[in-house]
Protein backbone atom coordinates (compact mmCIF):
# COMPACT_ATOMS: atom_id res chain seq x y z
CA UNK A 1 0.00 0.00 0.00
CA UNK A 2 2.76 2.44 0.89
CA UNK A 3 4.77 1.44 -2.14
CA UNK A 4 1.77 2.02 -4.42
CA UNK A 5 1.37 5.61 -3.24
CA UNK A 6 5.08 6.34 -3.48
CA UNK A 7 5.15 4.78 -6.93
CA UNK A 8 2.19 6.96 -7.94
CA UNK A 9 4.11 10.04 -6.79
CA UNK A 10 7.12 8.97 -8.85
CA UNK A 11 4.84 8.66 -11.88
CA UNK A 12 3.62 12.20 -11.14
CA UNK A 13 7.22 13.40 -11.28
CA UNK A 14 7.59 11.84 -14.72
CA UNK A 15 4.33 13.49 -15.81
CA UNK A 16 5.65 16.91 -14.70
CA UNK A 17 8.75 16.37 -16.83
CA UNK A 18 6.47 15.35 -19.70
CA UNK A 19 4.48 18.61 -19.28
CA UNK A 20 7.60 20.73 -19.62
CA UNK A 21 8.90 18.64 -22.49
CA UNK A 22 5.68 18.87 -24.50
CA UNK A 23 5.44 22.65 -23.84
CA UNK A 24 8.98 23.05 -25.15
CA UNK A 25 8.25 20.91 -28.22
CA UNK A 26 5.16 23.01 -29.04
CA UNK A 27 7.08 26.29 -28.81
CA UNK A 28 9.93 24.83 -30.87
CA UNK A 29 7.54 23.64 -33.54
CA UNK A 30 5.81 27.05 -33.65
CA UNK A 31 9.17 28.72 -34.17
CA UNK A 32 9.63 26.89 -37.51
CA UNK A 33 8.48 28.43 -40.75
CA UNK A 34 6.31 25.47 -41.59
CA UNK A 35 4.87 23.98 -38.42
CA UNK A 36 3.62 20.42 -38.47
CA UNK A 37 -0.03 20.68 -37.44
CA UNK A 38 -0.49 17.04 -36.47
CA UNK A 39 2.59 17.14 -34.27
CA UNK A 40 1.30 20.32 -32.64
CA UNK A 41 -2.07 18.68 -31.95
CA UNK A 42 -0.47 15.59 -30.49
CA UNK A 43 1.86 17.56 -28.28
CA UNK A 44 -0.94 19.84 -27.13
CA UNK A 45 -3.11 16.86 -26.20
CA UNK A 46 -0.16 15.38 -24.35
CA UNK A 47 0.37 18.66 -22.50
CA UNK A 48 -3.25 18.96 -21.42
CA UNK A 49 -3.54 15.29 -20.44
CA UNK A 50 -0.36 15.37 -18.40
CA UNK A 51 -1.17 18.56 -16.56
CA UNK A 52 -4.69 17.33 -15.70
CA UNK A 53 -3.26 14.05 -14.48
CA UNK A 54 -0.69 15.83 -12.31
CA UNK A 55 -3.33 18.05 -10.74
CA UNK A 56 -5.81 15.23 -10.07
CA UNK A 57 -3.23 12.83 -8.67
CA UNK A 58 -1.65 15.38 -6.33
CA UNK A 59 -5.08 16.57 -5.15
CA UNK A 60 -6.05 12.95 -4.40
CA UNK A 61 -2.85 12.39 -2.42
CA UNK A 62 -3.39 15.57 -0.39
CA UNK A 63 -7.02 14.58 0.27
CA UNK A 64 -5.91 11.13 1.47
CA UNK A 65 -3.28 12.66 3.74
CA UNK A 66 -5.88 15.02 5.20
CA UNK A 67 -7.92 11.95 6.17
CA UNK A 68 -5.17 9.76 7.65
CA UNK A 69 -2.70 12.22 9.20
CA UNK A 70 -2.96 12.40 12.99
CA UNK A 71 -0.10 14.70 13.88
CA UNK A 72 1.33 12.13 16.29
CA UNK A 73 4.60 10.28 15.73
CA UNK A 74 4.35 6.61 14.88
CA UNK A 75 5.74 4.43 17.66
CA UNK A 76 5.66 1.03 15.96
CA UNK A 77 8.80 -1.01 15.70
CA UNK A 78 10.05 -4.34 14.37
CA UNK A 79 12.81 -4.51 16.97
CA UNK A 80 11.47 -7.47 18.99
CA UNK A 81 10.92 -9.67 15.93
CA UNK A 82 14.33 -8.70 14.58
CA UNK A 83 15.96 -9.57 17.90
CA UNK A 84 14.22 -12.96 18.09
CA UNK A 85 15.24 -13.76 14.53
CA UNK A 86 18.82 -12.71 15.23
CA UNK A 87 18.94 -14.98 18.30
CA UNK A 88 17.58 -17.89 16.23
CA UNK A 89 20.29 -17.32 13.63
CA UNK A 90 22.88 -17.17 16.43
CA UNK A 91 21.58 -20.51 17.76
CA UNK A 92 21.90 -22.07 14.32
CA UNK A 93 25.40 -20.66 13.90
CA UNK A 94 26.43 -21.98 17.33
CA UNK A 95 25.07 -25.45 16.48
CA UNK A 96 26.97 -25.35 13.19
CA UNK A 97 30.23 -24.44 14.95
CA UNK A 98 29.80 -27.16 17.54
CA UNK A 99 29.01 -29.78 14.90
CA UNK A 100 32.07 -28.64 12.99
CA UNK A 101 34.23 -29.16 16.06
CA UNK A 102 32.69 -32.59 16.66
CA UNK A 103 33.34 -33.58 13.08
CA UNK A 104 36.91 -32.37 13.31
CA UNK A 105 37.48 -34.37 16.50
CA UNK A 106 36.03 -37.51 14.93
CA UNK A 107 38.32 -37.09 11.92
CA UNK A 108 41.32 -36.68 14.20
CA UNK A 109 40.41 -39.83 16.10
CA UNK A 110 39.95 -41.82 12.93
CA UNK A 111 43.19 -40.62 11.37
CA UNK A 112 45.67 -39.39 14.00
CA UNK A 113 48.43 -39.07 11.37
CA UNK A 114 46.92 -35.86 9.92
CA UNK B 1 -17.83 6.83 7.70
CA UNK B 2 -17.00 10.43 6.93
CA UNK B 3 -15.98 11.98 10.19
CA UNK B 4 -14.30 15.33 10.25
CA UNK B 5 -10.86 14.80 11.71
CA UNK B 6 -9.52 17.48 14.00
CA UNK B 7 -5.90 17.77 12.95
CA UNK B 8 -3.29 19.70 14.84
CA UNK B 9 -3.02 23.20 13.52
CA UNK B 10 0.43 22.66 12.07
CA UNK B 11 -0.59 19.59 10.06
CA UNK B 12 -3.75 21.24 8.75
CA UNK B 13 -1.84 24.37 7.84
CA UNK B 14 0.78 22.26 6.11
CA UNK B 15 -1.77 20.40 4.00
CA UNK B 16 -3.54 23.65 3.09
CA UNK B 17 -0.19 25.03 2.07
CA UNK B 18 0.37 22.00 -0.15
CA UNK B 19 -3.00 22.57 -1.82
CA UNK B 20 -2.24 26.23 -2.41
CA UNK B 21 1.18 25.47 -3.88
CA UNK B 22 -0.34 22.90 -6.21
CA UNK B 23 -3.02 25.28 -7.47
CA UNK B 24 -0.59 28.18 -7.88
CA UNK B 25 1.97 26.14 -9.80
CA UNK B 26 -0.57 24.58 -12.15
CA UNK B 27 -2.12 28.00 -12.74
CA UNK B 28 1.31 29.50 -13.40
CA UNK B 29 2.22 26.84 -15.96
CA UNK B 30 -1.09 27.18 -17.82
CA UNK B 31 -1.17 30.99 -17.82
CA UNK B 32 2.44 31.44 -18.88
CA UNK B 33 2.14 28.84 -21.63
CA UNK B 34 -1.06 30.44 -22.92
CA UNK B 35 0.61 33.84 -22.96
CA UNK B 36 3.61 32.49 -24.85
CA UNK B 37 1.30 31.06 -27.51
CA UNK B 38 -0.56 34.37 -27.75
CA UNK B 39 2.68 36.30 -28.01
CA UNK B 40 3.89 34.00 -30.79
CA UNK B 41 1.17 35.36 -33.06
CA UNK B 42 2.64 37.89 -35.52
CA UNK B 43 0.57 41.07 -35.68
CA UNK B 44 0.54 43.35 -38.65
CA UNK B 45 -0.10 46.56 -36.73
CA UNK B 46 2.12 47.38 -33.79
CA UNK B 47 2.43 50.49 -31.66
CA UNK B 48 6.21 50.46 -31.85
CA UNK B 49 8.51 49.37 -34.62
CA UNK B 50 8.70 45.71 -35.54
CA UNK B 51 12.20 45.33 -34.21
CA UNK B 52 11.23 46.79 -30.84
CA UNK B 53 8.10 44.68 -30.69
CA UNK B 54 10.10 41.58 -31.59
CA UNK B 55 12.63 42.38 -28.89
CA UNK B 56 9.89 42.90 -26.34
CA UNK B 57 8.16 39.65 -27.33
CA UNK B 58 11.45 37.80 -27.13
CA UNK B 59 12.10 39.09 -23.60
CA UNK B 60 8.53 38.34 -22.50
CA UNK B 61 8.71 34.77 -23.82
CA UNK B 62 12.03 34.33 -22.08
CA UNK B 63 10.55 35.41 -18.76
CA UNK B 64 7.40 33.33 -19.18
CA UNK B 65 9.44 30.25 -20.11
CA UNK B 66 11.52 30.78 -16.96
CA UNK B 67 8.27 31.05 -14.98
CA UNK B 68 7.07 27.75 -16.42
CA UNK B 69 10.33 26.06 -15.47
CA UNK B 70 10.21 27.57 -11.98
CA UNK B 71 6.63 26.31 -11.52
CA UNK B 72 7.69 22.86 -12.72
CA UNK B 73 10.54 22.77 -10.19
CA UNK B 74 8.18 23.96 -7.47
CA UNK B 75 5.85 21.08 -8.33
CA UNK B 76 8.77 18.62 -8.06
CA UNK B 77 9.57 20.04 -4.61
CA UNK B 78 5.91 19.64 -3.67
CA UNK B 79 5.99 15.98 -4.74
CA UNK B 80 9.12 15.46 -2.64
CA UNK B 81 7.42 17.04 0.40
CA UNK B 82 4.35 14.88 -0.13
CA UNK B 83 6.52 11.75 -0.28
CA UNK B 84 8.15 12.70 3.00
CA UNK B 85 4.82 13.49 4.62
CA UNK B 86 3.41 10.20 3.37
CA UNK B 87 6.28 8.15 4.78
CA UNK B 88 6.02 9.81 8.19
CA UNK B 89 2.27 10.18 8.60
CA UNK B 90 0.53 7.52 6.56
CA UNK B 91 -0.16 5.23 9.51
CA UNK B 92 -2.16 2.53 7.70
CA UNK B 93 0.72 1.81 5.32
CA UNK B 94 3.35 2.09 8.08
CA UNK B 95 1.37 -0.39 10.19
CA UNK B 96 1.05 -2.74 7.26
CA UNK B 97 4.79 -2.52 6.50
CA UNK B 98 5.64 -3.22 10.15
CA UNK B 99 3.30 -6.23 10.40
CA UNK B 100 4.61 -7.63 7.12
CA UNK B 101 8.20 -7.32 8.28
CA UNK B 102 7.35 -8.88 11.66
CA UNK B 103 5.66 -11.78 9.90
CA UNK B 104 8.68 -12.36 7.65
CA UNK B 105 11.08 -12.31 10.60
CA UNK B 106 8.90 -14.64 12.67
CA UNK B 107 8.61 -17.08 9.76
CA UNK B 108 12.37 -17.12 9.41
CA UNK B 109 12.82 -17.65 13.14
CA UNK B 110 10.31 -20.52 13.24
CA UNK B 111 11.94 -22.19 10.25
CA UNK B 112 15.34 -21.89 11.89
CA UNK B 113 14.11 -23.34 15.18
CA UNK B 114 12.23 -26.14 13.41
CA UNK B 115 15.41 -27.20 11.61
CA UNK B 116 17.41 -27.04 14.85
CA UNK B 117 14.84 -29.22 16.62
CA UNK B 118 14.89 -31.82 13.83
CA UNK B 119 18.68 -31.74 13.92
CA UNK B 120 18.60 -32.27 17.69
CA UNK B 121 16.25 -35.24 17.30
CA UNK B 122 18.48 -36.85 14.65
CA UNK B 123 21.60 -36.37 16.76
CA UNK B 124 19.81 -37.78 19.83
CA UNK B 125 19.03 -40.96 17.89
CA UNK B 126 22.66 -41.31 16.81
CA UNK B 127 23.91 -40.53 20.31
CA UNK B 128 21.68 -43.22 21.80
CA UNK B 129 23.15 -45.80 19.42
CA UNK B 130 26.69 -44.60 20.13
CA UNK B 131 26.15 -44.83 23.86
CA UNK B 132 24.73 -48.34 23.53
CA UNK B 133 27.80 -49.37 21.60
CA UNK B 134 30.19 -47.56 23.91
CA UNK B 135 28.88 -48.83 27.22
CA UNK B 136 28.70 -52.39 26.00
CA UNK B 137 32.32 -52.35 24.85
CA UNK B 138 35.57 -52.41 26.79
CA UNK B 139 36.34 -48.76 25.91
CA UNK B 140 33.85 -47.64 28.52
CA UNK B 141 36.15 -48.75 31.34
CA UNK B 142 39.01 -46.72 32.85
CA UNK B 143 40.94 -48.14 35.75
CA UNK B 144 37.99 -50.41 36.50
CA UNK B 145 35.52 -47.49 36.68
CA UNK B 146 32.82 -47.00 34.11
CA UNK B 147 33.87 -43.89 32.22
CA UNK B 148 31.00 -41.74 30.84
CA UNK B 149 31.03 -41.06 27.11
CA UNK B 150 31.22 -37.30 27.63
CA UNK B 151 34.17 -37.67 29.98
CA UNK B 152 35.95 -39.95 27.49
CA UNK B 153 35.32 -37.41 24.75
CA UNK B 154 36.62 -34.64 26.96
CA UNK B 155 39.78 -36.58 27.81
CA UNK B 156 40.31 -37.48 24.16
CA UNK B 157 40.03 -33.77 23.36
CA UNK B 158 42.65 -32.90 26.01
CA UNK B 159 45.06 -35.59 24.77
CA UNK B 160 44.60 -34.32 21.24
CA UNK B 161 45.78 -30.75 22.06
CA UNK B 162 49.59 -30.33 22.36
CA UNK B 163 49.39 -27.46 24.90
CA UNK B 164 47.83 -29.71 27.55
CA UNK B 165 50.25 -30.62 30.35
CA UNK B 166 47.84 -32.65 32.46
CA UNK B 167 48.65 -36.33 32.68
CA UNK B 168 45.62 -38.56 33.16
CA UNK B 169 47.67 -40.97 35.22
CA UNK B 170 48.47 -38.17 37.71
CA UNK B 171 44.83 -37.30 38.20
CA UNK B 172 43.43 -37.85 41.66
CA UNK B 173 41.42 -41.08 41.45
CA UNK B 174 38.92 -39.85 44.09
CA UNK B 175 38.20 -36.69 42.13
CA UNK B 176 38.00 -38.71 38.95
CA UNK B 177 35.57 -41.16 40.57
CA UNK B 178 33.43 -38.34 41.96
CA UNK B 179 33.52 -36.44 38.72
CA UNK B 180 33.00 -39.64 36.74
CA UNK B 181 29.97 -40.60 38.83
CA UNK B 182 28.39 -37.14 38.70
CA UNK B 183 28.97 -36.72 34.99
CA UNK B 184 27.94 -40.31 34.35
CA UNK B 185 24.57 -39.64 36.00
CA UNK B 186 24.19 -36.33 34.13
CA UNK B 187 25.20 -37.76 30.74
CA UNK B 188 22.96 -40.80 31.14
CA UNK B 189 20.05 -38.58 32.14
CA UNK B 190 20.64 -36.24 29.19
CA UNK B 191 21.08 -38.92 26.55
CA UNK B 192 18.36 -41.32 27.62
CA UNK B 193 16.03 -38.46 28.54
CA UNK B 194 16.26 -36.99 25.04
CA UNK B 195 15.95 -40.37 23.36
CA UNK B 196 12.94 -41.20 25.57
CA UNK B 197 11.26 -37.97 24.52
CA UNK B 198 12.09 -38.77 20.89
CA UNK B 199 10.66 -42.29 21.19
CA UNK B 200 7.51 -41.01 22.85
Amino acid sequence: MANDRLRALEDVEKEIALVLQSAGTIVLELSKEKANASLLDRQLNQFQTSINRVESELSAQIRYLTQVATGQPHEGSTYSARKDCQMALNRAEYARVKLGELGHTCEMMLDPQT
Amino acid sequence: MATQRVLPQSKETLLQNYNKRLKDDIRSILDNFTEIIKTAKVEDETQVSRATQAEQDHYEMHVRAANIVRAGESLMKLVSDLKQFLILNDFPSVNEAISLRNQQLRTLQEECDKKLISLRDEIAIDLYELEEEYYSSSCGQWDGVELPLCEAFHRQDIWGSPETTSDPSCANPEDTDHLGTQESIQCNLNSHGSSTSEQS
